[in-house]
């Protein structure tokens, strides 16, 4: 299964895919970073004055626990690149015809599809370490610039970084699982986008009650890991909202795997 | 010897159409094996059963009594060249074969070394995306050597290759013959293979034709003989052939072949009738139109013919020459 894993990593590093997705990472970072700074300048304290104090002797920058894990953990919304990675990452052997080679060297289709789940796992967790790199620099630049501490937001790091990097290996698996089921690219390409960027939300929005089962609740729940706060806003434990969005991703592939073998690869 | 590979009654339906229909063949080790038949016979079909890319309807498909999912290390045992493959664009040839020989556990060594032997160490790291078609079709190759197989599959190999890499294509699978592994290479023509297999496995609609050496099946052409006959007055002289019984096959407007006619015969039958000609052909069969006329003479729906007969019993071929000068 290594042999599996290292050839995955090397058939993904040498297309376009990570590459992108890793340049499209930096640049949500930067944009996140920018909102974040300018929306807590405008919330915050009513118009700053060169990195000193707000109007109400507060800075006028992140300096609470809260506020500079929020801006630590900016980068969350990158998870659906996490889950982008997962999709393309069996979508494209079907689309170059790539599967007839990866199946003559790993011809048990359940495999093929485990080396996909794990590789693209470990690549999701690095598209987690790279989001949180960025925003440690950026951030912490900006954050330095207008006067606050960034050993402060450093320190943040145990809190937010593991529940990030969990919930974008989880999506990383469960766009394997879609991926495996929706074999064509731009189908499952579509399928991923419309429902975590509108089907969910309108599906909370009318049954919030909903909201813990679906995968967004269930991330939100497993993104909690090391904050401790516990089921906020009527989630999940962490652990409980990380093996639901587990499941999810395994059903997909379970279900990809079954389907793939019962497919003629011609 | 062991048969290397052996399809067992294996049979493929896709919906009401019988692709693969009760086939049974053995390939040999040391041996070069054809695999001949119109496109559409279901050679393709066959291949991709036998490498479990396709599931059969029935039957089986093993190398060395095992499928190919439960070989240990298929690529080191089995190495195989199939039309619909493909490769990213982006990526480079070298790390094409990278990736299949890490995910095989076969040194990366033999990456340069199988591009040496197809032609492409000077494009290793070129993308795939800019190669040829011929180009395309070395790689595939080379993918297919990187274990070491001793077992080849080959379909339609030369699809894409220039005359010189045809030629290479022949030496290369001599050599692998005489290394002692087991090559079985399919093609829709005959001629293209002549020069390389021992044996030959004729197929069509999915079905057997027959399975024998290329030296039986070439001494059966060498005593095929034809008459070609080209006259304007064609109609006239075919209505003269229906009167007896010759086989015949109208080519063109004025041309014809009589089956098994000597010029001896014909000559005098010709001078008898008064007819015109413009030429007369003594023509030898060739191993084409031995297979030609196995592959399109082939009726499927006599079950005599469903089993691989020695060529001589029961020719499935058009009628032979019954009638003579006398």
């Amino acid at each position: 299964m290594i042999a599996i894993i290292r050839s995955e990593w090397l058939k993904m590093r040498t297309t376009a895919v990570p590459w992108v997705l890793a340049g499209i990472a930096l640049i949500i970072n930067g944009l996140l970073i920018l909102v974040y700074f300018v929306g807590h300048g405008d919330g915050g304290g009513g118009g700053g004055n060169g990195g000193g104090n707000g109007s109400f002797g507060y800075p006028n920058y992140p300096h609470t626990t809260q506020q500079l894990r929020n801006l630590l953990g900016s980068g969350f919304a990158g998870y659906i690149l996490a889950l982008l990675l997962g999709v393309l990452c069996v979508t494209t052997e079907f689309r170059h015809k790539t599967v007839t080679t990866s199946l003559l060297v790993a011809p048990r289709r359940p495999q093929f599809i485990g080396g996909k789940l794990i590789t693209s796992a470990i690549l999701g967790a690095g598209l987690a370490v790279l989001m949180l790199v960025g925003t440690l620099l950026g951030g912490g630049l900006t954050l330095s610039v207008q006067g606050g501490s960034f050993s402060d937001l450093l320190r943040q790091v145990p809190a937010v970084a593991p529940g990030m990097i969990l919930v974008f290996a989880l999506f990383a698996i469960l766009g394997v699982g879609v991926g495996a089921v929706l074999t064509n690219q731009v189908a499952a390409i579509i399928v991923s986008l419309g429902w975590f960027i509108i089907l969910e939300g309108i599906l909370v929005s009318l049954f919030h009650s909903l909201e813990k089962w679906l995968p967004t609740g269930a991330a939100a729940a497993a993104s909690n890991l090391t904050r401790g706060m516990g089921s906020r806003f009527g989630l999940f434990n962490w652990w409980e909202g990380a093996l639901l969005m587990l499941g999810y991703g395994l059903f997909f592939a379970a279900l990809g795997s079954v389907i793939l073998n019962q497919r003629d690869i011609s | 010897m062991p048969s290397a590979i052996e399809v067992h009654q294996l049979s493929k339906h896709f919906g009401s159409v019988r692709a693969v229909d009760d086939l049974s063949f053995e390939v040999t080790a040391g041996r070069v094996t054809g695999f001949l038949g119109p496109n559409g016979s279901g050679k393709t079909t066959t291949l991709r059963i036998l490498l479990g890319l396709v599931a059969s309807s029935a039957g089986t498909a093993t190398f060395d009594g095992r499928r190919y999912v439960e070989l240990d290390d298929p690529v080191r045992h089995v190495g195989a060249v199939l039309e619909a493959t493909s490769f990213h664009p982006s990526r480079r040839a070298e790390d094409h074969l990278k990736s299949v020989a890490i995910g095989a556990g076969i040194p990366i060594s033999r990456v340069d070394e199988t591009l040496d032997l197809v032609g492409l160490g000077d494009v290793a790291r070129r993308r795939v995306g800019k190669f040829s078609m011929g180009m395309r079709q070395r790689l595939q190759l080379a993918t297919a050597l990187l274990g070491d197989p001793e077992i080849l599959i080959l379909d339609e190999p030369s699809n894409g290759l220039d005359p010189q890499g045809i030629q290479w294509l022949r030496t290369f699978i001599r050599h692998q013959a005489s290394l002692g592994h087991a090559v079985l290479v399919s093609s829709h023509l005959l001629s293209e293979m002549e020069e390389t297999v021992d044996d030959v496995v004729i197929v069509s609609h999915g079905r057997l034709v027959l399975q024998t050496t290329l030296a039986e099946l070439a001494s059966q052409a060498g005593t095929r003989t034809g008459l070609r006959i080209r006259s304007p007055e064609l109609a006239r002289l075919m209505a003269l052939l229906h009167a007896i019984p010759v086989a015949y096959r109208q080519l063109a407007h004025d041309m014809l072949v009589i089956d098994g006619a000597t010029p001896e015969w014909f000559g005098p039958f010709a001078a008898q009738h008064q007819l015109v000609l413009y030429e007369l052909i003594h023509e030898r069969g060739s191993l084409e139109e031995v297979f030609l006329s196995l592959t399109h003479g082939f009726d499927a729906a006599d079950p005599r013919q469903a089993v691989g007969q020695p060529v001589g019993a029961g020719w499935p071929g058009p009628a032979p020459m019954q009638a003579g000068p006398s």
